[in-house]
């Protein structure tokens, strides 16, 4: 492509970067708030209570039990969640019998209240859940076509981490020499940094998440090597699960689960129940699962054990032996997902993600600033690819974070009794997303990043005022109460505004700054026909997005 | 036909790069596949056959990643739809002849 291999590799790196840069950039805010998607969904479902977690498993597992006998009745499956700290509540699901023609029925949700035993009724909202299902399933689209678009920006994206690191002539040593001391750091610099820091998370993150549907996207390869009984048993070989029998149709009653516990508590020698399901409930071929929380990495098998609940005698599975290829896969997997983190570990990802998420914003923001000074000196003004690349950075980087916060505001303020209120929630998010990448075609940029910061301050510090009018949630209470999920939320929020109010703050300083030191650069720009503006725009100087990058580049 | 030729102007710099990323996206994807295949067959006698078609698998989105790195560093883009070819064709050869090493059957 170019003279040499570094020199291609340059340009390759900037372009797969580019082409989907925007959907990257929504792909890892979305997939690094699903870190955090239960504690999401509890501040999305207010109505909930914060317990004390004072009740002991046991009872709790009676007072799940009572309410799957009565509610569930004639369900082969149940699924009992003991709370957490991250999600507070005790939750149970029961999975209906098949409709004719489909694979698994309606999975039907419950949160229990631990002293009434009775359901507790919240609001629909998506939750964090329907958040974190973006970052692969995309929105509005078939789960068809968004993985194949996942998958393509994914393969992108591995291209780029990997160009990154070959057009980097001398990554570690430059980790050391951030060049702050010279002024501002410039784009490059921070985009470097930000690579740097977190590369292994970088790649892991997205070779894990092409293996999520290695066998989608390699059917090709599979199709020729396997027949479908093949396949399916290659499956099971990569991904042992536990067997469990069928409901045999012979009604029978079954034995306590809580004394059930008793001796699989023994076993583990700890108390660290997690979930529990049911299979086969109320039949001769009854039979429990007991699932602790992670203990390792790649799946312990003792975090799970399986008992009749006729009999009360503890089912020997089969061993789930691990290949070595399928070890590596699932420790992808589980590295990926971060199930096994406790607060440090998950603060720690979503902190990491972050970091991922303003690396490819950096990288979109260099590739304006690299090419403004020769952009701004053309006669009809900037290209429009440059143009474009610019709206979409403002639109996205800035406007999405706003976007998201209009999916919480819509949380509180839609009425609790909207007809498909699930749905509205979303459609408030992406409604929002489009109008502010439309607002920066109408505004010229400097503006347009200016306001669109101000604004992203402003939801965010307003978010936990909301919060405060409509719901008794608010800060104070959660502070008071200890309830350090809701608490963290609000504070979270807090800190998003404060950080975006001194983004707009500083970009207004530079953005002045430059103005006084330098009026002469800036030039009117005649308008550029077949553009949408009226008037001819004012291209100044742009602050921190005109740092002095081009003298500086090191690659 | 020459005029259409021209009109499509084969030579540009915007053709070449058209050309190239074809190449990348289904060459590369079909290197992916034909050296995941290779590696099934190469491995099916130490680990297994299931678990040589996985390990094939897994490395195919590197091999996939290295054949688009390959496409966008040679120096035109006719060498590197040739590259793919050949190689290719020699997978798919080597693959067929580890087949018929260690039986159709298995």
């Amino acid at each position: 492509m170019k003279d040499n291999f570094r020199q291609s590799m340059k340009w390759f790196h900037t372009w797969v970067g580019l082409i989907v840069g925007w959907i990257l950039f929504f792909m890892f805010i979305t997939g690094t708030l699903g870190y955090f998607y239960q504690e999401i969904t509890r501040w999305m479902e207010p109505e909930r209570p914060f317990i004390e977690h004072s009740i002991s498993n046991e009872q709790l597992i009676d007072i799940a039990q009572n309410y799957l006998t009565k509610n569930a009745q004639g369900i082969d499956e149940w699924d009992i969640y003991l709370p957490t700290v991250r999600d507070q509540n005790l939750r149970v699901g029961w999975r209906h019998a098949p409709e004719a023609g489909k694979k698994r029925g309606r999975y039907q949700r419950a949160v229990l209240d631990i002293n009434t035993g009775a359901k507790i009724d919240s609001r629909a909202t998506g939750g964090g859940r329907l958040l974190y299902r973006m970052h692969y399933r995309l929105h509005y689209l078939s789960s068809k076509i968004s993985y194949w678009i996942v998958g393509f920006c994914s393969m992108l994206m591995l291209l780029a981490v990997i160009t990154g690191v070959v057009i980097h002539k001398k990554i570690f040593t430059d980790f050391f020499t951030f060049r702050a001391k010279k002024g501002l750091p410039g784009w490059l610099d921070i985009h470097n940094v930000l690579s740097v820091i977190a590369l292994p998370f970088h790649f892991m993150i997205t070779y894990s998440g092409l293996l999520f549907f290695l066998f989608t996207y390699m059917a090709l390869s599979t199709n020729l090597q396997t027949n479908e009984n093949e396949y399916s048993e290659m499956r099971k070989e990569i991904f042992p699960r536990s067997a469990h029998l069928e409901s045999a149709n012979q009604p029978s009653a079954m034995l306590d689960i809580s004394s059930l516990y008793q001796q699989v508590k023994m076993s583990w020698k700890n108390d660290d129940l997690s979930t529990i399901e049911v299979f086969a409930a109320h039949d001769i071929n009854a039979q429990v699962l007991f699932i602790r929380h992670e203990t390792d990495i790649t799946y312990n098998p003792k975090d799970q054990v399986m008992v009749s609940a006729i009999t009360g005698d503890v089912i020997p599975q089969a061993s789930k032996e691990y290949t070595a290829a399928g070890m590596i896969h699932n420790g992808f997997f589980s590295l990926h997902e971060g199930q096994f983190a406790g607060p440090v570990a998950r603060w720690i990802y979503f902190f990491t993600g972050l970091i991922g998420t303003a690396m490819i914003a950096s990288g979109l923001i260099l590739w304006t600033t690299k090419r403004k000074p020769q952009q701004m000196k053309k006669a009809n003004g900037p290209d429009f690819g440059y143009r474009l690349v610019e709206q979409l950075n403002i639109g996205t980087i800035v406007g999405l974070p706003i976007a998201i916060a209009a999916y919480f505001y819509a949380n509180r303020l839609l009425p609790i009794d909207m007809i498909d209120r699930v749905n509205w929630e979303a459609n408030i998010m992406f409604i929002s997303w489009a109008l502010l990448l439309i607002y920066p075609a109408l505004r010229p940029a400097n503006k347009a990043w200016s306001e669109q910061l101000q604004l992203a301050a402003l939801v965010y510090m307003a978010l936990p005022l909301v919060n405060l009018l409509t719901t008794d949630k608010h800060l104070i209470n959660s502070l008071v109460q200890q309830d350090w999920g809701f608490a963290g939320f609000d504070l979270t929020f807090l800190a998003v505004g404060a950080c975006f109010a001194f983004a707009a703050y500083k970009y207004k300083t530079l953005h002045v700054d430059k103005k006084v030191r330098k009026p002469t650069i800036k030039q009117e720009v005649i308008k550029e026909s077949g553009q949408g503006s009226k008037q001819g725009e004012t291209f100044g100087n742009e602050g921190l997005l005109n740092a002095p990058q081009v003298s500086k580049g090191n690659s | 036909m020459t005029y259409l030729f021209n009109q499509f102007n084969l030579s540009s710099p915007s053709w070449a790069v058209f050309s190239r990323s074809l190449a990348a996206i289904f060459g590369g994807y079909v290197l992916a596949t034909s050296s995941s295949l290779f590696i099934g067959q190469l491995l099916l006698n130490s680990v297994g056959k299931y678990q040589a078609i996985h390990i094939g698998l897994l490395l195919s989105f590197i091999v996939y990643a290295c054949a688009a790195m390959w496409v966008f560093s040679v120096s035109s883009a006719s060498k590197a739809w040739g590259g793919l070819i050949k190689l290719n064709v020699f997978l798919f050869v080597a693959t067929w002849l580890l087949m018929q090493l260690n039986g159709v059957a298995s």
